[in-house]
C-alpha cells in the first residue's frame, strides 16, 4: 500500500495549487516517522487486501446500525475509509497544547460575554461581533456566572502546505462525533488488527472516561449520585447515532425534551409516576430550541422553565446554555488579542486568516478578493455553506458585520482507498477537548473526515502513537476504567412507547413475512393452475395479502406483488415499512438496547439489497427468509434483556400484535367454506403462516380440520401462537407494572377479552352455513375489536408522554389617546 | 408625579390548563427620574413557583408557575412610581445626527452598549422603505433631537392609530402599507427608521396616565399598556419619543421595560399545556394619580 501511495503522490498534478503537505511521504519522498513505524505491518496490505477490509467495514458499521444524516436528508450508512491517519506524538504536541489553551480562551470569552462584558467594553471585542451573532442567547446574561461553561469543545483542524495546524472552525454549542469516532476506532481496529497493535498508538477509551467524569463533576450543589442526562432532539437527528453511542458508553439515559418536566425551579425526569430530579444535562438539542418558554416559542425538543432553572443555578447544561456564541467565524481575527487580554500569553494555535468584515479596513482588502474567498456569516445561519451570487457584495455592505471572509483552506492530504487504490485526498480532523479536573485534556486521536462533496463524505481514524511505549492511554492515568456504566433504565413514557412499538413492529414484519413466504411458494407451484385445489388456494393467500396491505399490482403479478410487500418502503403494510418502524422505535430506545439489535438490521437490509439487485423469482423466497430468520433473532436478543419495565412493553406490544395477526389470518380464510381439497390446502398453509404446523401435525396426526385450527390458533394454552396463551402473557406482564392496579382500564379490557374467549365454544364455531362460518366470523370480529380496544388502553394508561408545550395567547400593548 | 399602577392581565381557557409557565415584564424600572415604592406581582390561581430576576437589559423578570388545574390565569401588577421631569442637556440633543451613531463615538463610554440597539432584530429589520421615509427627516447636520422630533410628527401625521390594523407578525413593509397600527407599531416602525440610520433606539415598554374626557369621571381600568422608544444621545442620555401621541415621553409615562422590540420585553407571555382550543385575553390597566 505505502509503495503505491507514494507512487500516487509522486505523480505531478497538473493543477497550479500548490503542494499538499502529506501525511505519509514527506517532500523527498521518504515516508514520515509515524508512517516508518508501520511500514512492516502495512506491507500485506496491498489493494485486494484493503478492497476486503473495505468490505469488512461496511458490514461492521452496518451490523452496528451506524447511520448519518446530511441536513435535509433521510439517514445513510456511515462511511469510514480503512486507512486511518496516523499522526507521531512530535507532530501531534503542538495541536495538543493549542487545543487545550484555546478550550480555556474561548471558555474565558464566554464568562465574560455572559457575565460582565469587559471585552466589549475595553473594545478588545467588537459590539456587533456578538450582539449581531444568532447565538448570544441574552436570556442567559445574569445567571449564576458558572466557571467553565465550556466543558467539552471540538475543533475541526488541518495543517499548511509546512505541516503547521490551524483551525477551521470550533464546535462549543453541542459538539457532536465523538461517538462516531469512537465507532470508528472499534471497527478500525477489527478489520486491521496487527497494524492497531503494531501501531504504539493511544486508546481511546480512558478519554471516555474522563468525558464521564467531567460531566459527573459538572453536578451543582452536593448531589452525592448526581443523575446525568442527554439531552438528544430525538431518532430523526442528524447525528442520533452518534447521542445514542455517547450515552451508552458513558452510561446516560437518553432523554427527550419531553421526558423532562421544571417544577419549583429544578429539572425533573418523569419515571413512571414520580419525578426524579436531573443534576446534568449534556445537550445535544441546540441552544435555542431548549426552553420553548424564554428561547425559540415553536420548540418541541426543549423543557419548559429550563432557562429559569439554570439561572437558579439547580441545573448543569453542558455545555452551557449560550455557548455557541464563540462558534462565531468572526472571532478568530480577534482571538490572539483576547488570548493576552485574558490568559496573558500568546496565541499558540492559530485559525484560517479570515477578515471580519464589519471592519470597514478589511472589508476594503477584501473587496476586489471576493471570488478567491470564502465568505460566511458570522453564525453561519446560511445552511448551504460558503455564500456567492451577484448580490453578495450588496448583501454584504448592507450589514458587513455579519459576514466573514475566509482564505481558502490548504488542507493536508492522506491516503484513501478509492476505485484504483489508495490516492491521496484532502483530509480534515475534528478534535475533542474536554475539561477534566482542573484542565483541559485534548482526545489524541479524532474524527478524520476527507473533503469531497455530494454524498456522505467518508470517515477517517486518527491514530496518535505514543512517544514511548510505555506512556498511559490518553497520558491519563488518574481516571477509573468504567465498570458496569450500563445506563440506569430511564423508564420515561417516551421510551415505554418505543420499547411497546418495538414489540408490535418486530412482530408485524415477522408475520408478513411469513406470509409472503407462503405466497411465493404456492405461487411458484400453482400459478400456472389457477384451476386446481393449490391455485384456489393461491388465490385466498393472494387476497389476505391484498387485505393487508392495498396493491397496486394485478392479481397475476406475483412477483411484483411480493417485491413490493418486502421493499417498498412506502406501501402500508409492507415489510418495508415496519423494519423502518422497528428501526425508528429501535433508534429512540438505543441506549436501552443491546447492540446486537444492529446486527438484525445489518442483516435485513443485506437481504433487502440481493433482492432489489436480483431479478431471479426464487430469490424472493430466499431474501424473505434470510429477512425472517434476522427478524426471529430478535427473540433472542429480547429474551436477553432485563426483566424491566422496557421488557414488559415489548412483551405487551408484542403479544397484542401477534393475536391481532392470527385473528386476522383466520378472516377470510378458516370463516369460509371452499371444497374439501382447497379447504384442506388453505387450512395448512394458515397454520404454516402462524407457525404451527408442526404443533398440529403432532397433536392431530396430520388430519387437517376447522376444529383443530381453530383450536391450536385461537385457544390453546400451550401454543405461544395462540391467542389464548398470547392474552395470558400480556395479562401477566401487565400485572407487573408500576402503573396497574388490577382495575385500570387495560385491565380490565383484557378481563373481558379473556372471558369472550372462554365463552366461545369450538364445535358452534366451526358451524357452516351456506359458504361461510357465521359463528366464527363474528367471533372474529369482536376478538379483532376487542384488541384494538385494549391496545389502545394499554397506550393511554401506561405510555402517554407530556402534552406539548403551547403558547398563552400573546397579548398586545395597546394604547388609545383621542387624537 | 406619583402614580398607583394596577395591571391585570387575564386568559380565560375553554378547557382545564394543567400547567402554566409565565414570563412577566409588569415590574416599572427604577431608574434616575423614576421611583419605584411599593410593588407587588400576585399570580391567580397562586404560583407554586415565582421569581423574580434582572434580565440583560436590567428589567425585572418574573418567572412564574402554576400546576393546579385552570381554566383563568390572572397576572396582576401593582406599582407605586414616582416620575420625575427629566432635565435635558440642550449641547448634547443639538449635536449634528450624523455624530450620534455610536460606531462613530467609541470613545463615549456606552456607546459600546448602544450598538446593540443599531442592529437589526427579528420585529425591526432594517427595511429599505423605513430608511428612505427616515432619511427626509434625517437632512445633513440637522441637529439630533430637531431630526428625531420631526420624524415622530411625520409618523403620527401619516400613519393612523388603528386597533385591528395589525397583528403580531405584521412587519414594516405591512405597516407602509396598511399606514396604521398600533403604539407598538409606531415604536417598530420609528426605531427601523433611526437605526437604519446608524441610531441607536430602545424599545420602551410601560404605562401612560390619562385625563379623563372633560367633565367625565376617570374610568378605573381604562388605560392600557403602552410602547414608545427612546433613542440615544452621546453624553449620557435617552431621549424619550412617543410617535403614536406625537409627544415626548415626559412625566405621564412610567417605564416598565426596555429592549430592542416587543419581543424582549411583552407584559406578559407563557406556555400551558393544555387541550384547550380557544383563550380570551383581558388586559386591564388603571394608572392612578396619587
Amino acid at each position: 500500500m505505502l509503495h503505491d501511495y507514494s507512487a500516487a503522490v509522486a505523480q505531478p498534478t497538473l493543477n497550479a495549487e500548490p503542494a499538499r503537505y502529506d501525511e505519509v511521504v514527506a517532500p523527498d519522498g521518504s515516508l514520515r516517522p509515524a508512517w516508518k513505524a508501520l511500514a512492516g505491518a502495512a506491507i500485506g496490505l496491498d489493494r485486494e487486501e484493503l478492497q476486503r477490509i473495505s468490505a469488512d467495514v461496511v458490514r461492521f458499521l452496518s451490523d452496528d446500525g451506524v447511520r448519518y444524516s446530511r441536513p435535509g436528508e433521510s439517514p445513510s450508512w456511515w462511511r469510514l475509509d480503512p486507512v486511518p491517519i496516523v499522526v507521531s506524538a512530535e507532530e501531534w504536541a503542538p495541536l495538543e497544547v493549542g487545543l487545550a489553551q484555546r478550550a480555556e480562551l474561548l471558555n474565558a470569552i464566554l464568562v465574560d460575554l455572559y457575565g460582565p462584558q469587559t471585552l466589549l467594553a475595553t473594545g478588545v471585542l467588537p459590539p456587533e461581533l456578538v450582539f449581531g451573532h444568532g447565538g448570544f442567547l441574552r436570556e442567559l446574561r445574569g445567571g449564576p456566572g458558572e466557571q467553565h461553561p465550556l466543558l467539552i469543545s471540538a475543533s475541526d483542524v488541518t495543517r499548511t502546505a509546512s505541516g503547521d495546524w490551524q483551525v477551521l472552525a470550533d464546535r462549543t454549542g453541542a459538539p457532536s462525533g465523538i461517538g462516531y469516532a469512537m465507532e470508528n476506532r472499534r471497527v478500525i481496529s477489527r478489520v486491521v488488527p496487527e497494524l492497531y497493535r503494531d501501531a504504539g498508538l493511544h486508546r481511546v477509551a480512558p478519554f471516555f472516561q474522563a468525558v464521564r467524569a467531567a460531566m459527573i463533576d459538572a453536578a451543582p450543589g452536593e448531589a452525592s449520585d448526581p443523575r446525568v442526562v442527554l439531552l438528544s432532539p430525538g431518532p430523526q437527528s442528524e447525528t442520533a447515532y452518534d447521542q445514542a453511542f455517547v450515552a451508552s458508553s458513558l452510561g446516560f439515559p437518553l432523554v427527550q425534551g419531553s421526558d423532562l418536566v421544571v417544577r419549583d425551579g429544578i429539572v425533573w425526569m418523569r419515571v413512571f409516576g414520580r419525578l426524579e430530579r436531573v443534576d446534568v444535562i449534556v445537550r445535544r438539542v441546540d441552544s435555542a430550541y431548549t426552553d420553548p418558554l424564554e428561547l425559540r416559542g415553536d420548540s418541541h425538543l426543549g423543557v419548559t422553565g429550563l432557562v429559569e432553572a439554570v439561572r437558579r443555578g439547580t441545573v448543569r447544561v453542558v455545555n452551557g446554555l449560550g455557548s455557541g456564541v464563540v462558534e462565531n467565524l468572526g472571532l478568530a481575527p480577534f482571538l490572539a488579542r483576547a488570548c493576552e487580554v485574558l490568559l496573558d500569553e500568546p496565541l499558540r494555535l492559530p485559525s484560517i486568516r479570515s477578515y471580519w468584515l464589519g471592519d470597514p479596513d478589511e472589508l476594503e482588502q477584501v473587496r476586489p478578493r471576493l471570488e478567491e474567498l470564502t465568505i460566511r456569516t458570522i453564525d453561519r445561519t446560511d445552511p448551504t455553506g460558503p455564500l456567492t451570487g451577484d448580490d453578495l457584495l450588496e448583501r454584504i455592505e448592507a450589514e458587513p458585520y455579519r459576514f466573514v471572509a475566509q482564505e481558502r483552506p490548504h488542507h493536508s492530504q492522506a491516503p484513501a482507498l478509492g476505485p484504483f487504490g489508495v490516492q491521496p485526498e484532502p483530509v480534515v480532523i475534528r478534535t475533542f477537548t474536554v475539561r477534566h479536573g482542573s484542565a483541559y485534556r485534548t482526545l489524541l486521536g479524532g474524527l478524520g473526515s476527507i473533503m469531497e462533496t455530494g454524498r456522505v463524505p467518508r470517515s477517517k481514524d486518527v491514530w496518535v502513537l505514543k512517544s514511548r511505549p510505555d506512556e498511559p492511554d490518553q497520558r491519563l492515568v488518574e481516571v477509573l476504567p468504567m465498570t458496569n456504566v450500563r445506563a440506569p433504565a430511564a423508564m420515561v413514557p417516551r421510551v415505554l412507547e418505543d420499547m411497546f412499538w418495538f414489540g408490535r413492529y418486530a412482530e408485524r414484519a415477522e408475520d408478513t413475512l411469513r406470509l409472503v413466504i407462503a405466497a411465493h411458494g404456492l405461487a411458484q407451484d400453482f400459478r400456472s393452475r389457477p384451476w386446481s385445489a393449490g391455485g384456489q388456494n393461491l388465490r385466498v393467500v393472494s387476497r389476505k395479502l391484498r387485505d393487508l396491505s392495498p396493491s397496486p399490482f394485478e392479481e397475476d403479478e406475483f412477483d411484483e406483488e411480493l417485491r413490493s410487500l418486502l421493499l417498498d418502503p412506502f406501501r402500508p403494510g409492507s415489510v418495508a415499512q415496519s423494519v423502518a418502524s422497528l428501526r425508528d422505535a429501535a433508534q429512540a430506545v438505543r441506549d436501552q438496547l443491546s447492540p446486537d439489535v444492529w446486527r438484525v438490521f445489518g442483516a435485513i437490509d443485506r437481504a433487502a439489497s440481493t433482492l432489489a439487485e436480483s431479478a431471479l423469482s426464487h430469490e424472493v423466497t430466499n431474501s424473505a427468509g434470510r429477512m425472517l430468520t434476522a427478524i426471529s433473532a430478535l427473540h433472542g436478543v429480547i429474551d436477553s434483556m432485563m426483566r424491566d419495565d422496557g421488557w414488559r412493553m415489548i412483551m405487551v406490544g408484542r403479544a397484542i400484535e401477534r393475536c391481532q395477526q392470527v385473528v386476522r389470518l383466520l378472516d377470510g380464510t378458516v370463516t369460509e367454506r371452499r371444497g374439501i381439497d382447497v379447504d384442506r390446502d388453505v387450512l395448512s398453509t394458515v397454520l404454516m403462516i402462524a407457525e404451527s404446523a408442526v404443533t398440529h401435525r403432532r397433536r392431530y396426526r396430520g388430519y387437517v380440520r376447522p376444529a383443530g385450527v381453530v383450536e391450536l390458533l385461537m385457544f390453546d394454552p400451550d401454543n405461544p401462537r395462540s391467542v389464548a396463551f398470547n392474552l395470558a402473557r400480556a395479562s401477566e406482564v401487565l400485572r407487573a407494572l408500576p402503573a396497574s392496579t388490577g382495575s385500570t382500564r387495560p385491565e380490565r379490557l383484557l378481563a373481558d377479552l379473556q372471558g369472550e374467549l372462554e365463552n366461545l365454544e369450538l364445535a358452534s364455531l366451526v358451524v357452516i352455513e351456506g359458504e361461510r362460518r357465521p359463528h366464527l366470523q363474528q367471533a372474529v370480529t369482536t376478538v379483532r375489536g376487542l384488541l384494538s380496544r385494549f391496545a389502545d388502553a394499554v397506550v393511554e394508561v401506561h405510555l402517554v408522554s407530556a402534552p406539548t408545550p403551547r403558547s398563552f395567547d400573546l397579548p398586545r400593548p395597546v394604547r388609545e389617546v383621542a387624537p | 408625579m406619583r402614580y398607583q399602577v394596577r395591571h391585570t392581565t387575564t386568559y380565560t381557557y375553554d378547557a382545564d390548563v394543567s400547567d402554566s409557565y409565565g414570563v412577566a415584564h409588569v415590574t416599572p424600572r427604577e431608574l434616575p427620574w423614576q421611583h419605584v415604592g411599593r410593588h407587588e406581582v400576585t399570580v391567580d390561581p397562586g404560583a407554586t413557583d415565582q421569581w423574580a430576576a434582572t434580565d440583560h437589559y436590567g428589567n425585572t423578570r418574573t418567572y412564574f408557575q402554576v400546576d393546579e388545574p385552570h381554566q383563568v390565569l390572572r397576572v396582576e401588577a401593582f406599582s407605586e412610581v414616582e416620575v420625575l421631569t427629566e432635565v435635558r442637556d440642550d449641547e448634547a440633543d443639538a449635536q449634528p445626527w450624523e455624530t450620534c451613531r455610536p460606531a462613530g463615538r467609541r470613545e463615549v463610554v456606552d456607546a459600546w452598549s448602544a450598538t446593540e440597539l443599531v442592529l437589526r432584530s427579528d420585529l425591526v429589520p432594517h427595511a429599505a422603505l423605513a430608511r428612505d421615509y427616515g432619511a427626509d427627516s434625517l437632512t445633513p447636520g440637522r441637529p439630533l433631537v430637531e431630526a428625531a422630533m420631526d420624524l415622530m410628527h411625520r409618523i403620527h401625521a401619516d400613519f393612523t392609530y388603528e386597533q385591528g390594523a395589525s397583528t403580531v407578525t405584521s412587519t414594516i413593509d405591512d405597516l407602509f402599507e396598511a399606514q396604521a397600527g398600533v403604539c407598538q407599531d409606531f415604536a417598530h416602525l420609528t426605531l427601523a427608521c433611526l437605526r437604519s440610520h446608524g441610531l441607536a433606539a430602545r424599545y420602551v415598554s410601560g404605562y401612560l396616565a390619562t385625563d379623563p374626557p372633560p367633565g367625565k369621571e376617570r374610568i378605573v381600568g381604562a388605560d392600557a399598556s403602552h410602547a414608545w422608544v427612546a433613542l440615544w444621545v452621546p453624553g449620557g442620555t435617552w431621549l424619550a419619543l412617543d410617535p403614536t401621541n406625537d409627544q415626548l415621553a415626559g412625566e405621564r409615562y412610567v417605564t416598565t421595560a426596555w429592549g430592542r422590540d416587543y419581543a424582549d420585553v411583552p407584559p406578559v407571555k407563557g406556555v400551558i399545556y393544555s387541550e384547550a382550543k380557544t383563550s380570551l385575553l383581558d388586559v386591564e390597566v388603571d394608572v392612578a394619580p396619587v
